[in-house]
């Protein structure tokens, strides 16, 4: 006796019944699939919902951090500005009377006098040093464009690498929240090519684009792979797309290996602008 | 004779006849509760409880659900009048199932 092999069903499909399921997929209106054999249940829209309700709190969670984070900055700034700042600025006072309080024959204590008085003045730069970056102080007194200025020309001199800004924006008043969070990814991104992209050239630009503000750092060094901007590990990168996910932007990075790196951040313009602006080149 | 008959079927007017619809569900997903419940308002609004609903669970029921063809759940089968209407989905487009059962006109 031949052991018959079962006949497949194969169900037979009409063009307008084919366009009717379509459309029912399309719309996540099915929730079965009828197999030859077995039964798939699909669940795959309340699981969309799930993960992306999910992602919303993480995301949520993260900017809430980050404006804690801020905050917290802002309050340690503010605190080593008050309180170191203006000690060590009595202290410089006070080396500064003995100074001329000392007999000029006492040479030993005078040379004393002037390298503590020497050593008062580096440590306040210090703490101005700490204190900006913790919270640039410009950003609140000059704008976003000012403060990227000011950060360029600091990353030049602290690294040596020639970075230049453009700019189409002019006095446009950014949103505060707005404005930290740019800077913060434009900060990291430099910090980048200063740390990894063995560059010789950098450029920041900050660029109004219909209703988008784009802000792009690129160098020509050595490149980042996909492997590098999706890692897990680059704990750098996923903060500077939390904080453009945050004002509801996007942040690409492009470029290939040796040909270097640019990285784009696009924010709509009505999420970070709030005075009136006026466009010059 | 034969040929003629089917026509008359094809083009005879729904009037007060009952309405029997074979509702294939798998369990209580949400897009099958949905269905169901599409299914028993559009009843009592538009055919004034003149229909007969037979719900399959394909869970429970492969068999039905593959000799009607059925790929998919919720799938409406419009059993009678004739001719037969296949609609696919939870039923929430009112317009849309009550032109495929050719209870309003299709104007699309």
């Amino acid at each position: 006796m031949s052991h018959r092999k079962r006949p497949v069903h194969r169900p037979k499909i009409r063009m307008k019944e084919a366009e009717a399921l379509v459309r029912a997929l399309e719309t996540h209106q099915v929730d079965g699939i009828v197999g030859e054999r077995h039964i798939m249940v699909c669940r795959l829209k309340e699981v969309e919902e799930k993960l992306e309700h999910s992602r919303d709190q993480v995301r949520a969670l993260a900017a809430s951090l980050q404006s804690m984070r801020e905050n917290e900055k802002a309050l340690i700034a503010r605190e080593i500005h008050d309180e170191f700042g203006q000690t060590l600025t009595c202290l410089q006072l006070g080396l500064s009377w003995m100074a001329g309080k000392v007999d000029p024959q006492q040479q030993p204590v005078l040379e004393k006098i002037r390298s503590l008085s020497a050593l008062v003045t580096a440590m306040i730069r210090s703490v101005q040093r700490f204190a900006h970056e913790l919270r640039p102080g410009v950003l609140n007194e000059l704008g976003l464009v000012k403060t990227l200025k000011s950060e360029a020309w600091e990353f030049e001199g602290r690294t040596g690498i020639p970075c230049k800004v453009k700019t189409n924006i002019g006095k446009a008043r950014f949103d505060h929240v707005g404005s930290v969070a740019l800077f913060r990814i434009a900060q990291a991104a430099l910090t980048n090519v200063a740390r990894h992209a063995q560059a010789s050239r950098a450029m920041v630009s900050l660029l109004k684009k219909k209703h988008m503000l784009i802000l792009t750092v690129l160098d020509d060094g050595k490149g980042i792979t996909k492997e590098m901007v999706h890692s897990h590990r680059s704990i750098g990168i996923i903060g500077m797309r939390e904080r453009a996910l945050a004002l509801d932007g996007t942040l690409t990075f492009s470029g290939s290996k040796g040909k270097g790196t640019t990285m784009t951040v696009r924010v709509p313009l009505s999420r970070v602008l709030i005075g009136q602006e006026s466009v010059s080149s | 004779m034969k040929a003629r008959k089917r026509e008359r079927r094809r083009y005879a007017k729904p009037g007060g006849e009952t309405y029997v619809f074979r509702l294939f569900v798998v369990g209580n997903e949400s897009n099958s509760t949905q269905a169901r419940g599409n299914l028993a308002r559009l009843c009592e609004e538009h055919l004034k409880g003149r229909c007969q609903i037979e719900t399959v669970d394909v869970l429970k029921d492969a068999a039905t659900a593959r000799k009607n063809n059925v790929l998919v759940t919720p799938t409406l089968i419009l059993i009678r009048p004739f001719p037969k209407v296949t609609v696919i989905g939870n039923l929430s487009d009112t317009r849309q199932v009550l032109a495929a059962l050719r209870l309003i006109g299709d104007e699309r």
